[in-house]
């Protein structure tokens, strides 16, 4: 178990070299310049850009980060249950489909609440 | 000195590259000779071979992360060509045809252009997370080719948990795509990772939750023994067992590979070009890098869950026994040969040569016979590849299987770029709703009708 570990960890620092020695080579290889001050500037369609772009954002779908905080520990569960179906059958079956039922149960009360729908 | 420069000088191109390898090539053989006579280089050889056994563990990540690694630039260069050829073909264009036949080399030559390119950072970035996000963004797909088996035996590292750390993996691109929106200081950057966050998570669900019927058909989660389960003739495959898990998981992949119709994050009407509006050079080019890699890596998941991953669709063993053939592998043992081996070796290569050459000379009127001996050599070559390509694939189960392998994921390639071509791009609502009000219920229905099923056989057959 610990050679996969090391092989994960190994491959992904292999990759992040990868990745920074073609970023460096082509950092060599191209012409650089500083250019003026209009270079810098973020691309914002040929107006200069305007606000603070690091401020407070308004998001309408935050609310599908939390509903699938929830579903997402479901599906682990439901992973560890899927592997070992064929043992626990009838109880396994009708446990696992009281806790989802539970679960859409909430993610009902959520779409009724419109969170699914744009506002 | 003229003596020396004078021939040199008269030389083109060509022979001043030719002369001095070959000078190299002659001295590297005398070198040879000469060292196995000393008897240097067996005792090297015996070193190097010690050296391998002692630390197999660590030469055998080498070779795993070189080839795993080096893999994905052909690849990327494939998907890119099929890219621009197949909706050139769609689009009733010609498509790229000046650099190489066919055009084959543009995507090549697009790699170097984008290679030489300057890169720069705007002056508002935080220039160490704008370099980061590539970085991030190419790990967390390519990192998931160490557990695709892509051939029996030939897999970077059969974890039993595969599937799991596919997708934990797998999932990082949200990481990176949204620091490469956030660090641009862009106000299209920050909207474009802010849309692939919101995407990339919801369609995960479906996408986690579209295998579970197999997992629970297979009892495993390690790929390879997914692949192997599926053995036998193509309706052995699980797609024709879960062929609703395979639409909610084509879905949802196309969605995470950020592909049209799904492709929000960086849709070029809307938001100039999203998370990469403020990205150039190689920086912008390892996004894209990482997306066709994605591609690949999403059909190459699609092929080993539901469609058999290197098994061939047909079952080659019951075919031969209804044949009452024993075999097809040649009985060819080289040692038998002998010194014949040599003989045939030195003089049957030109005999063949002249063979096809004749004929083409006689044919062509207009043709020297330099040329036609020229394009004996290319056929002759062409020829002798293609029945390597033949024995190997009769004798080895490894080229059998990467064949079937790759045949099947550049099929599912081609879909995705038959999509791009086709389909247009849906709103953002729609595609946020679409996930949550139909994909994760029929996913979920998917898991019980299945475990449903599987209760139901186990009750007939007690």
């Amino acid at each position: 178990m610990t050679t996969g570990l090391w092989y994960v960890i190994g491959f992904a620092f292999a990759g992040a070299t990868f990745v920074l020695i073609t970023i460096i080579a082509s950092w060599l290889l191209s012409h650089r310049s500083r250019g003026d001050r209009h270079k810098g500037m973020p691309y914002e369609s040929g107006i200069d850009t305007y606000g603070y772009t690091w401020g407070r954002t308004g998001l309408s779908f935050y609310i599908y980060a939390l509903l699938f905080v929830a579903f997402d520990i479901e599906v682990v569960f439901i992973y560890l249950w899927a592997i070992v179906f064929r043992d626990v059958l009838l109880g396994g079956f009708l446990a696992m489909l009281l806790f989802v039922v539970i679960l859409l149960i909430g993610l009902g009360y959520a779409w009724r609440k419109g969170v699914l729908t744009w506002k | 000195m003229s003596v020396i420069t004078r021939p040199w000088n008269r030389l083109s191109l060509a022979g001043k590259i030719i002369l001095p390898l070959f000078l190299l090539l002659v001295l590297l053989t005398v070198l040879l000779i000469a060292g196995w006579q000393i008897g240097v280089i067996p005792g090297l050889i015996e070193i190097v071979a010690d050296l391998v056994r002692s630390n197999i563990d660590i030469f055998r990540f080498i070779g795993t992360a070189t080839v795993t690694l080096l893999i994905t630039i052909p690849v990327a260069f494939v998907i890119i060509y099929m890219e621009m050829k197949v909706i050139a073909f769609l689009a009733s264009r010609i498509g790229p045809n000046r650099i190489g036949p066919w055009g084959t080399l543009s995507s090549v030559f697009h790699g170097f252009k984008v290679l030489a390119k300057e890169d720069f950072t705007p002056t508002g970035a935080d220039a160490a997370v704008f370099t980061m996000a590539p970085i991030i963004t190419y790990l967390s797909s390519v990192l998931t080719l160490l557990v695709i088996p892509f051939a029996p035996g030939l897999v970077g590292l059969d974890m039993n948990i595969g599937l799991l750390y596919f997708f934990a993996v797998s999932g990082l691109t949200v990481v990176g795509l949204l620091t490469a929106g956030w660090s641009s200081f862009n106000k299209y950057s920050l909207i474009g990772g802010l849309r692939a966050a919101a995407q990339i998570v919801s369609y995960e669900l479906p996408l986690l939750l579209a295998p579970v019927g197999i997992i629970m058909l297979a009892g495993t989660l390690s790929l390879n023994q997914i692949v192997i389960k599926q053995a036998g003739w193509f309706w052995d495959w699980y797609v024709f067992q879960q062929p609703l898990a395979f639409i909610v998981f084509f879905i949802a992949a196309t969605a995470e590979g950020n592909r049209t119709p799904f492709d929000l994050t960086e849709a070029d009407s809307e938001i100039v070009a999203g998370f990469a509006t403020e990205y150039s050079g190689m920086r912008f080019g390892f996004f894209f890098f990482a997306e066709y890699v994605n591609v690949f890596i999403l059909s190459a998941l699609t092929v080993v869950l539901f469609f058999g991953g290197w098994n061939s669709p047909i079952n080659a063993q019951e075919v031969l026994n209804f044949l009452h053939i024993g075999s097809l592998t040649p009985n060819l043992d080289i040692s038998t040969l002998g010194i014949w081996l040599l003989w045939i070796l030195v003089f049957g290569v030109p005999i063949i040569l002249l063979l096809i050459a004749l004929p083409l000379w006689l044919l062509k009127s207009s043709w020297s016979f330099v040329k036609s001996l020229i394009v004996a050599f290319v056929l002759f070559n062409v020829l002798a590849v293609a029945a390597f390509m033949v024995w190997a694939f009769l004798s080895f189960e490894v080229v059998v299987g990467l064949i079937w392998f790759l045949a099947k994921v550049f099929t599912f390639v081609f879909i995705f770029v038959w999509m791009r071509g086709t389909l247009p791009r849906v709103r953002i609502d729609q595609l946020m709703g679409f996930a949550w009000k139909w994909l994760v219920e029929i996913a979920l229905l998917n898991v019980f009708i299945t475990a449903g099923a599987i209760l139901l056989l186990q009750e007939l057959n007690r």
